[in-house]
């Protein structure tokens, strides 16, 4: 779900890339740009490996008149191996995505623009076991529709305030409940039956002005089918699955003599209804499912958590072309759910918390107005109080070079 | 910034002590593994080293190229491309773009010289070819974006002679016969470096099997070296040296 809200966002953002005017001379205007990543990782846990991402966007914007517009955009992302935050997903996972959106752009007067789209989004997900694109546990298709308005209240200052309305439709057709197959292990009929398919909903709210920007953003994912497990292991067949996110962000982008400054501050709080049943072994049993150390667990409010997250980029414009970056970023989330020692028993008076550091430091070389080349190095550092690392790394350290090259236009 | 990669490497060499030493047989053994699971993909990704998938330089007509590393050498595909152009940017009304066809075809020499005086291999073939159109249009004096689709193919077959086959991970290996077969959608950009000299940057994208990769390409009047990721390939970099002439 995590996924889907990144990917709505980073699809919105996209969007927001492209809402250059298109240039009077022209009726037709291109809009291409590409970054590709590629890098080594090597991590305290396990062995070395190499992974990237490349970021495509397509897009094409035709002006009928100078306040009728129409905007295409085809979006196509590929993120390989990679150092993950905590409870995401594997290092060795992928992902891939084919994302089309449709806008037209109607100006009502100076100061409004009203956006109405549709948009269709393909998502595939891959472990590090190679199976099949099209046999992805979590590949998911959206369709949808969004209606954005800008309000221009300061043209001299780039000042702008955007608000933006999202009704999606999603879908996971490979999906299936892990508790349910656990459950019904002779069951040979399909358990998977759309369970992790949704209605979502957004709402944001994002205000620009000079060189600072921010936004609201609320998400709701109105699940179809999953319903909420009760504290005695059994689905409530009345209560269906909802996920409420609520996420903040501020930051700006500022250049100051060699220095070109964007740090950036974000709080995302989670609210979900969905419990979870903690089996140890196929076939455990527990007389009291509230304890932690019980063979079965029953951890409410497994979902819920609070995330803060900064990043500070730093750029020294040594010369036109030459600079030297460096870079922190944190994320630290707390869970309402309990933190796991090593034997999978959980302190309930102890909440699960993850941090997540990563320095960068990097040279960038700037080839012309359109593109750019990025050698850079990053120390990973992750730790929690969750000691239960069986399927996924929580604490570890990782070492990562590569070189990043974007191409925009 | 020789003194950065020196400190990087200082930085790198420190943090070793907190790491897990490499098991660089168990990463050899996995990349063995994905090449018998799929041949035809590992030996796709070089074919797609040779092809030629970027327009005309502007003023063009015709062009020949053959991929020289890692295709003719060490892996002994004898190739040729060649591009035509359709149309020029222009010529028949402002703004219509530069339409290019594309082709090429290797063969696998060093496979049929195997076959032929090897006492193990008793028959080898490695061949493919390419098709396509590239279609490019300037949307600035300096930037010229690109968009093609083009038509790959590829057999791989290798037998190995009856009591010859080799031993894989405890099971005899008789023989593989496998192909490759897709429809790619192209996407591009290209930007000039100096006077005939450019660099560009595509995306490939096989519809059917999901295969992608990226080129990053620097190229001249004859030569073009390129950088090219297969992220889901076994061996992600290749770096490309193609000789090309345009007339």
């Amino acid at each position: 779900m995590k996924k889907i809200i990144l990917g709505l966002l980073m699809l919105a953002a996209g969007t927001d890339a492209c809402a250059a005017v298109a240039e009077d001379s022209k009726i037709f205007t291109p809009y291409f740009d590409m970054t590709l990543l590629e890098a080594a990782y090597m991590p305290s846990v396990g062995n070395i490996f190499s992974g990237g991402n490349i970021n495509t966007q397509v897009g094409l914007l035709t002006k009928i008149t100078p306040d009728n517009q129409l905007f295409g955009l085809y979006t196509f992302n590929y993120y390989g191996p990679a150092f993950q935050p905590q409870d995401s997903k594997q290092f060795t996972d992928r992902s891939m995505s084919h994302g089309f959106n449709f806008e037209y752009r109607r100006g009502l007067g100076e100061k409004f623009k009203v956006r109405p789209s549709v948009s269709l989004m393909t998502d595939y997900a891959r472990t590090g076991a190679n199976e099949a694109w099209k046999n992805g546990l979590y590949n998911m298709n959206s369709v949808g529709g969004q209606l954005a308005v800008d309000y221009n209240f300061d043209p001299d200052k780039n000042g702008f305030v955007t608000a933006v309305f999202i009704l999606k439709k999603v879908e996971f057709p490979n999906y299936t409940d892990l508790l349910r197959e656990f459950q019904q292990a002779g069951n040979t009929s399909e358990t998977s039956g759309g369970l992790q398919d949704q209605s979502l909903t957004q709402f944001s709210l994002r205000p620009n002005w000079n060189k600072f920007f921010g936004g609201f953003t609320y998400t709701l994912q109105d699940y179809k089918n999953q319903q909420v497990v009760k504290n005695t292991g059994v689905y409530d067949v009345d209560t269906k699955q909802k996920d409420r996110t609520m996420a903040l962000n501020l930051g700006f982008h500022h250049t100051l003599w060699i220095f070109e400054l964007f740090p950036a501050l974000s709080y995302t709080m989670h609210v979900s209804n969905q419990n979870f049943m903690r089996y140890k072994y196929l076939g455990a049993t527990a007389a009291d499912p509230s304890l932690g150390t019980a063979d079965v667990t029953f951890v409410p409010k497994n979902y819920d958590y609070n995330d803060l997250s900064f990043s500070v980029p730093l750029d020294l414009n040594i010369t036109g072309k030459w600079a030297v970056g460096g870079s922190i970023n944190v994320t630290s989330r707390t869970y309402k759910r309990g933190a796991r020692d090593a034997k999978n028993d959980y302190n309930f008076s102890k909440k699960q918390k993850n941090l997540m550091t990563t320095l960068t430091g990097s040279i960038r070389k700037r080839m012309n107005e359109a593109a750019m080349v990025r050698l850079f190095y990053s120390l990973t550092v992750a730790s929690s109080n969750n000691k239960f690392e069986q399927y996924m790394p929580y604490n570890y350290t990782g070492n990562s070079i590569g070189v990043a090259y974007q191409l925009s236009y | 910034m020789k003194r950065l990669i020196l400190t990087l490497t200082a930085v790198m060499c420190l943090n070793g002590v907190t790491f897990a030493a490499i098991d660089w047989e168990s990463k050899g053994m996995q990349m063995v593994g994905e090449i018998v699971a799929n041949p035809a993909a590992f030996f796709y990704d070089f074919q797609q080293d040779l092809e030629g998938t970027v327009p005309l330089p502007p003023g063009k007509s015709l062009g020949f190229q053959t991929g020289l590393f890692p295709t003719l050498l060490p892996l002994g595909y004898a190739n040729v491309s060649a591009k035509y152009r359709l149309h020029g940017e222009g010529r028949l009304a402002p703004g219509v773009p530069q339409v290019d066809f594309i082709g090429g075809y290797w063969n696998m020499v060093w496979a049929k010289l195997a076959a032929n005086q090897s006492d193990t291999i008793d028959d080898a073939r490695f061949n493919g070819y390419y098709l396509g159109a590239v279609v490019s249009s300037s949307v600035s004096p300096r930037i010229r974006t690109f968009w093609g689709y083009k038509r790959s193919a590829l057999a791989a077959r290798l037998g190995f002679k009856q009591g010859k086959e080799p031993d894989f991970m405890g099971t005899r290996v008789n023989s593989f016969d496998s192909g490759f077969k897709d429809d790619f959608f192209i996407a591009g950009i290209e930007s000039p470096r100096s006077i005939d000299k450019f660099w560009s940057m595509q995306l490939n994208y096989g519809i059917k099997t999901q295969t992608f990769s990226t080129k990053l390409s620097w190229y001249g009047k004859v030569f073009e070296l390129g950088l090219n990721i297969y992220p889901e390939g076994v061996l992600v970099i290749h770096p490309v040296w193609n000789l090309h002439l345009n007339f």
